[in-house]
């Protein structure tokens, strides 16, 4: 996967480099808003990371006029801030995701393949992730072709999770995906989700589907 | 000492003297003016009526014998020695005969009041002043004549009179001036005393109050004030040097645990497991660490409400949200979880503001109330029309005199410094309150099993038109 990297902080950029080239990703950097706008419109890459901050054009501003001129790679938005407002004139402008910094890399990483994985599903009716058969109609769920009873809120978690299946989701994705909340619990909310969900998709077959990665979140494989 | 003169007659009270001053000085004038024409004036119209017809007799004494018999008149009139004044003279102003050697006024053509003063010998040959008034005309074919009635012990009565009188204007600006001078140096040592009070607040000394004199005038009001001022300003500055202090002490124990688990780790000899190990602790404290910062950062800007648009939010649609959001985990700790929303409630507000707000108040309840408690959430529009969205738990509770404190950033009892977080949740709860022109009150909750009386936090917001 391509990911094009403008961000001007040399430290960070370097990390970042690091850490998407560890994921197996090919990655060019731009250090400066204009020349990554231009990188970004002669095409090519998978997923844009664009820093918000950036000297001679902003991250937004870039998005915006990317979005004009018809480019539609995915961008994921880093910025230090966070607030609502921002965020919402990130993704107003056209970005696909936003994230506050301080991030871990692992949350970064999960996103940028969220990103990439989610530009190919366009509308769709059915999702299949190995036995588990969802139709988003009929709003309802198949494991092995044995109907299982999900609450409407089970149903989306479900969805996203499998509308990512073979990623790794953080607990911060499915809280602003699933829930649209903006901020942390302090205690293990999601966590009691997810183990109710598994209990009613996992608990009565042989192979598990949803695992739990450690330190980053969840995956459910098919 | 001039700076302070110079400051006095800047003063209010010495101005306002001065206005006093002026406000004598008329009065007295048109008193003086009163007493001079009822008293003076009266008695010159008087003679001048006598005077009047003295003149005319000699006019028409004129008329009918001439000019002879008139210096006849004149002569005879003057030798009596009565209280009239006589002159004639020639159509030249030269005298002919009476009690003058010269005219004592010139005269015009036509007859005309006059009022002069004289100095003439007495009986005994002193000359004596005296003042007289009358009428002075000339006659057909040019004589000049004056008749006049010398005013007497009335003039020296009427001196008096006026000289009384411009004494007792004269004390009267006097007194007031001094009596002003008086006021306005009360009022600037009592300013002062503030102003000094002011500069040694400014040099640092926090604890300083101006004085209060019991007196209940304006300047113990001003100075309760500013004593009402300097008290919220020292709160302030305490809450914030705690503040300050508190951040101080909570993030040294993070940094702490970070430092030495990355110290330790190099000083043990290289072992991939152990040392991976140690860098996931490091990386927890340094998450705590910005966990902090975020939570410092996003209340103060809840604080500053210039920050924030306000539009209308379904309170009950978040709080049923919210109640799905956390009953599994409430459930999953042992807890009995309710929640009773009414419909229809509506606030001016920021959505995840609010959110937040609830769902600090909805996971304190979680975190504080031991295994088999129980949490009630509800929302409901009071009858005062203001919605209370109000989360009680049967935990420990927190006792009556500490329930303003824990609304304070970074205070958490002494109980709870054990477990996570970091003392900002009911801070930030209450700051939402405040952002929103509602409230944040707590209150005895739920009966627990210890004979506790548990917690009750209630938001209560204005609601939405």
């Amino acid at each position: 996967m391509r990911v094009l990297l403008v961000e001007d902080d040399p430290d960070m950029a370097e990390s970042l480099k690091a850490s998407l080239s560890a994921d197996s990703h090919e990655v060019d950097h731009a250090n400066d808003g204009g020349v990554g706008e231009q990188m970004a419109s002669e095409g090519g890459y998978d997923v844009i990371v664009l820093d918000r901050m950036l000297p001679t054009k902003q991250g937004v501003a870039i998005v915006r006029d990317l979005r004009g001129k018809g480019v539609s790679t995915p961008v994921l938005i880093l910025s230090a801030l966070h607030d609502e407002d921002h965020r919402i004139e990130g993704l107003n402008a056209g970005a696909n995701d936003y994230l506050g910094k301080p991030f871990s890399t692992r949350e970064l990483l999960a996103r940028v393949r969220a990103l990439w994985h989610g530009r190919d599903l366009g509308p769709q009716t059915r999702l299949t992730v190995g036995g588990l058969e969802m139709d988003l109609l009929a709003r309802t769920v198949r494991r092995d072709g044995k109907k299982l009873d999900l609450q409407p809120r089970e149903f989306r978690l479900l969805e996203y999770l499998m509308r990512n299946a073979g990623q790794t989701v953080t607990r911060k994705m499915l809280l602003e995906n699933v829930w649209d909340y903006h901020f942390d619990p302090q205690t293990n909310v999601i966590d009691v989700h997810i183990s109710r969900l598994r209990s009613k998709i996992d608990r009565d077959f042989s192979q598990t589907l949803l695992h739990t990665v450690r330190g980053s979140g969840y995956r459910l494989d098919g | 000492m001039r700076p302070r003169l110079d400051a006095l007659l800047r003063t209010t009270t010495f101005r306002l003297a001065l206005v006093q001053a002026g406000v004598v000085l008329l009065f007295v004038g048109v008193m003086l003016a009163y007493v001079y024409f009822s008293t003076v004036g009266q008695l010159i119209r008087d003679s001048d009526a006598l005077a009047d017809q003295e003149y005319a007799t000699l006019e028409r004494a004129y008329a009918e014998g001439g000019m002879r018999r008139l210096n006849q008149e004149v002569v005879e009139r003057a030798a009596r020695q009565g209280p009239f004044l006589y002159v004639l003279a020639e159509s030249n102003g030269v005298v002919v005969t009476g009690d003058f050697q010269q005219l004592p006024v010139e005269p015009r053509e036509a007859p005309q009041r006059v009022d002069f003063s004289f100095e003439l010998p007495d009986a005994t040959g002193e000359t004596v002043r005296g003042r007289a008034s009358g009428r002075i005309g000339r006659l057909i074919n040019g004589p000049i004549l004056l008749v006049a009635r010398d005013l007497g012990d009335s003039a020296v009565i009427a001196g008096r009179i006026t000289r009384v009188l411009w004494t007792v204007a004269i004390i009267g600006i006097i007194v007031s001036i001094v009596s002003g001078l008086l006021a306005a140096t009360q009022a600037a040592r009592r300013a002062e005393t503030l102003s000094t009070t002011a500069r040694e607040v400014m040099a640092g000394d926090l604890t300083r109050r101006a004085p209060v004199r019991g007196a209940g005038d304006e300047f113990d009001e001003l100075a309760e004030a500013l004593n009402a001022m300097l008290d919220r300003i020292e709160q302030l500055m305490h809450t914030t040097r705690t503040a300050g202090d508190a951040i101080a002490h909570d993030l040294r124990s993070p940094l702490t645990r970070f430092r030495q688990k990355l110290e330790a780790a190099l000083e043990k000899p290289a072992d991939s497991e152990a040392d991976r190990e140690a860098l996931r602790k490091a990386l927890e404290e340094a998450d705590k660490l910005f966990n902090m910062f975020a939570a410092v950062l996003k209340l103060s800007r809840v604080e500053e409400a210039s920050n924030w648009r306000l539009t209308r939010v379904d309170v009950a649609e978040i709080l049923r949200e919210l109640l799905e959001f956390y009953e599994p985990a409430a459930e999953d700790e042992g807890l009995s979880f309710s929640g009773e929303v009414q419909d229809n409630l509506f606030i001016q507000g920021d959505h995840g503001l609010f959110t937040q707000a609830v769902s600090n108040l909805i996971e304190n309840a979680i975190k504080y109330t031991p295994h088999g408690g129980r949490v009630q959430v509800r929302a409901i529009r009071r009858a005062d029309a203001r919605i209370e969205i109000a989360v009680a738990d049967s935990g420990p509770g927190v006792p009556v005199a500490d329930r303003d404190r824990v609304q304070e950033r970074f205070v958490r009892l002494e109980s709870a410094r054990s477990s996570a977080g970091v003392g900002l949740g009911l801070s930030l709860v209450a700051a939402v309150a405040r952002l929103h022109r509602g409230g944040l009150h707590l209150r005895d909750g739920l009966d627990n099993t210890s004979g506790g009386k548990g917690l009750d936090v209630a938001l209560v917001l204005p609601a939405a038109a």
